[in-house]
């Protein structure tokens, strides 16, 4: 029985697929849950229009028009954070979003997944030691990335390098969501027959994406985990524009032959998507990252050494204040 | 007895006195229709933008095989640029045409994509140096011309600008051939987001100077006019490739895509430029690809050849891609290591042999002193003896 996501007309319906543990750390009911999201995929591809369609409403500004004069100098790729407060089934959830604009758009970028690699274990790192200190801060936030989402461009073949060394570089330190941005390019064959390919790919190559079916414990939900990986890559369409029409407001993308209307999970998987990244899977997203992955990472880095415990308290409190500065942005 | 000559077209009469050069136009057109023409296409672009389905699409036949799984896997991590041509032979009311179209797969594929448009500038290059050389040569009959009459570059429309690598590459391949940018796979931009794209395109295209076929506009009558200054606004085309036919809402069969909320017609002005850019290809501006090609662009080529080269040099290699530049100062470094090793391994020999050489001397030469003393010897016995007694000393 696969989770439906709830459409925007029906406000009242509510369905939890998978009920959440109710036993993990820093959830307080005033500040909302902690959850992190990176954004990863080439220019061009969506990712700024998927968060706001996420969000349902315009969290990113529109970006400025290039410069022509400098369209032959690739920009280096930076990390734009975003903070939004969400309200999902009557919980809080307190998202900060991280978009990488630049990644793969230069000529050569070989350099992407060491900058990725590292903001990453700069996350880690920043938790490992908050653990080891005698005096642990209350108010800490953690900025572990609970899910990183990548976009992959719809050619309609199969996997690139980009796309491929990406999943495989970044694998074991966050979970893997592939998506196919726009979606909307492709007809319903053509789709069917890329996201075979890329299972294929990703079987063929071994790549670590999410795996839904992590925990094994509970059967019912096995059989739905089931379901969504075989829908793996997600297609997504985002929206363009509100129309209004008789049965309340729908969200749409139009064109001349035709209006795509995004909620509608027969012609694209955005509504699965967010309820599976916003609802049903938070729980299981955030567990896998703090249990598995961030567990192997503190496994390998103090086994290899050289992690040494923090001396100084108040040198550390400065550390700790800068961060959260940085947050704030 | 009948105006008409063994052809069947009407004998011009030479009017008020002309002596009937004005036929020649006529005559021009048989040879001309019997002898047919050449003409070549270039598609370039990263994979997935469509190259293969607007190729076939636009001789509505399939020319080029899509590519099957295995070998795509094996070229996803080649890192190198292939040059495909493919080959066929159109005819159209008794006129044919030498068709070759050449495919670049790789091309901007890869993680690391610097000078990937080299090989193909080196492609279009070479056809110009093998045009060159067959003319110079005793025999001209028979000359293979396999240069590149247009150039379509996909942009993969990503709803902002022009990336880094398609402003580098359009840049080296426009100044060399007739350069036609194309926005691949238009079907995924809406009408609003298409306009404020091209119109980027075209700021940057400005901007950094990269040169672009400008077709011709004026021509003789009116209504071809204004279709040429229709296209050249429609610059660069979106089109929407497909070589399959679907049935539309209302109930026709086009060539088009079919979504779940509706059909994308390939030949709808309304959706793309398909039917324009065919135009410029073949109906209206394929002469002027081809004279624009072997006028401005082969010529210009010739001359900065011939400035600097003596008639029948071979053409001067110049440093090629890095990857093989690289592999290249490899194999040196190899074949100098192993010539060191040998030239160690001779001099030890040799100064074994001079060695050798000197002993041998020096024995040579102590048998010699001692000769030489016995030599003396004799003399003195000889000298100092009785004449009588000499011979007979035992």
């Amino acid at each position: 029985m696969a989770p439906s996501a709830p459409s925007i007309n029906s406000v009242g319906s509510s369905r939890m697929a998978t009920p959440r543990p109710s036993s993990y750390r820093h959830k307080s009911e005033k500040r909302g849950m902690t959850y992190n999201i990176m954004l990863v995929g080439q220019s061009g591809l969506g990712r700024r229009t998927f968060l706001n369609t996420l969000c349902e409403r315009e969290v990113v500004p529109p970006p400025e028009a290039p410069n022509p004069e400098t369209a032959h100098i690739a920009d280096p790729m930076k990390f734009d954070t975003y903070e939004v407060t969400l309200e999902e089934e009557g919980t809080r959830i307190s998202l900060t979003v991280i978009d990488t604009p630049g990644f793969g758009d230069g000529l050569d970028n070989t350099g992407c997944f060491k900058q990725l690699q590292d903001y990453i274990e700069a996350q880690f790192d920043e938790v490992l030691v908050e653990e080891s200190r005698i005096k642990r801060n209350r108010r800490y936030r953690d900025h572990r990335i609970h899910a990183l989402i990548y976009f992959i461009a719809p050619t309609g073949h199969s996997l690139r390098e980009l796309d491929i060394e990406l999943m495989r570089r970044l694998g074991e330190y966050v979970n893997i969501l592939p998506v196919i941005g726009r979606a909307d390019t492709l007809t319903v064959e053509e789709l069917a027959v890329f996201k075979q390919n890329i299972t294929r790919d990703l079987e063929y190559y071994k790549l670590p994406v999410y795996n839904f079916c992590w925990d094994d414990s509970d059967t019912e939900a096995l059989e739905e985990n089931r379901e969504i990986m075989g829908l793996m890559p997600f297609s997504v369409v985002t929206c363009d524009e509100v129309l209004d029409n008789e049965y309340g407001s729908v969200r749409v993308r139009r064109y001349p032959w035709g209006t795509i209307e995004i909620d509608d999970e027969s012609q694209c998987d955005f509504a699965l998507l967010r309820y599976i990244l916003l609802n049903s899977h938070i729980a299981d997203m955030i567990n896998f990252t703090e249990d598995v992955l961030y567990e192997n990472y503190r496994t390998r880095k103090l086994e290899v050494g050289g992690f040494g415990e923090a001396e100084d308290d108040e040198e550390q409190d400065d550390e700790q204040d800068a961060a959260a500065g940085k947050s704030q942005e | 007895m009948s105006n008409a000559d063994a052809l069947g077209a009407p004998k011009p009469q030479p009017a008020n006195g002309g002596i009937g050069i004005a036929n020649l136009p006529n005559q021009l057109h048989k040879i001309v229709t019997k002898k047919g023409t050449n003409f070549s296409l270039m598609a370039v672009g990263e994979s997935g933008t469509g190259k293969t389905t607007f190729i076939n699409t636009l001789l509505t036949t399939e020319l080029i095989e899509p590519i099957d799984d295995a070998t795509r896997r094996k070229k996803q991590l080649d890192k190198t640029v292939d040059i495909n041509i493919h080959k066929a032979e159109l005819e159209e009311k008794m006129f044919s045409v030498k068709l070759n179209v050449v495919d670049t797969p790789g091309f901007g594929d890869y993680v690391d994509n610097n000078d990937c448009w080299l090989p193909v500038v080196d492609f279009i290059e070479n056809q110009y140096e093998q045009y060159l050389r067959q003319e110079q040569q005793p025999v001209r009959k028979g000359i293979v011309d396999m240069r590149v009459h247009a150039c379509l570059y996909f942009i993969r429309p990503n709803g902002h600008t022009l990336k880094p690598l398609d402003v580098r590459a359009m840049k080296a391949i426009g100044a060399r051939v007739n350069l036609i940018p194309v926005i691949a796979k238009a079907d995924t931009l809406s009408p609003a987001a298409l306009r404020q794209f091209k119109k980027r395109v075209m700021d940057v295209i400005d901007a950094q100077n990269i040169r672009v076929y400008q077709p011709p506009v004026d021509s003789e009558d009116e209504h071809s006019t204004q279709r040429n200054k229709e296209i050249v606004a429609a610059m660069p085309f979106a089109i929407i490739g497909s070589d399959q036919e679907v049935k539309t809402e209302d109930g026709r069969r086009v060539k088009g895509r079919q979504y779940p909320w509706g059909v994308a017609e390939v030949e709808n002005d309304q959706h793309c430029d398909f039917k324009k850019l065919r135009s410029l290809l073949i109906r209206t501006h394929m002469l002027d690809l081809i004279s624009t090609t072997e006028e401005i662009h082969y010529d210009k080529y010739r001359t900065t050849q011939m400035k600097t080269r003596k008639f029948g040099e071979p053409k001067p290699r110049k440093a090629d891609n890095k990857k093989f530049r690289d592999e290249e100062e490899a194999l040196r470094k190899r074949f100098t290591e192993k010539v060191k090793l040998e030239e160690n391994r001779f001099r030890q020999w040799e100064q074994k042999l001079i060695a050798e050489r000197d002993r041998l001397n020096k024995d040579l030469e102590q048998e010699h002193n001692l000769v030489k003393q016995l030599e003396s010897e004799i003399e003195a016995i000889q000298n100092s003896g009785s004449p009588n007694t000499k011979f007979f000393r035992k």
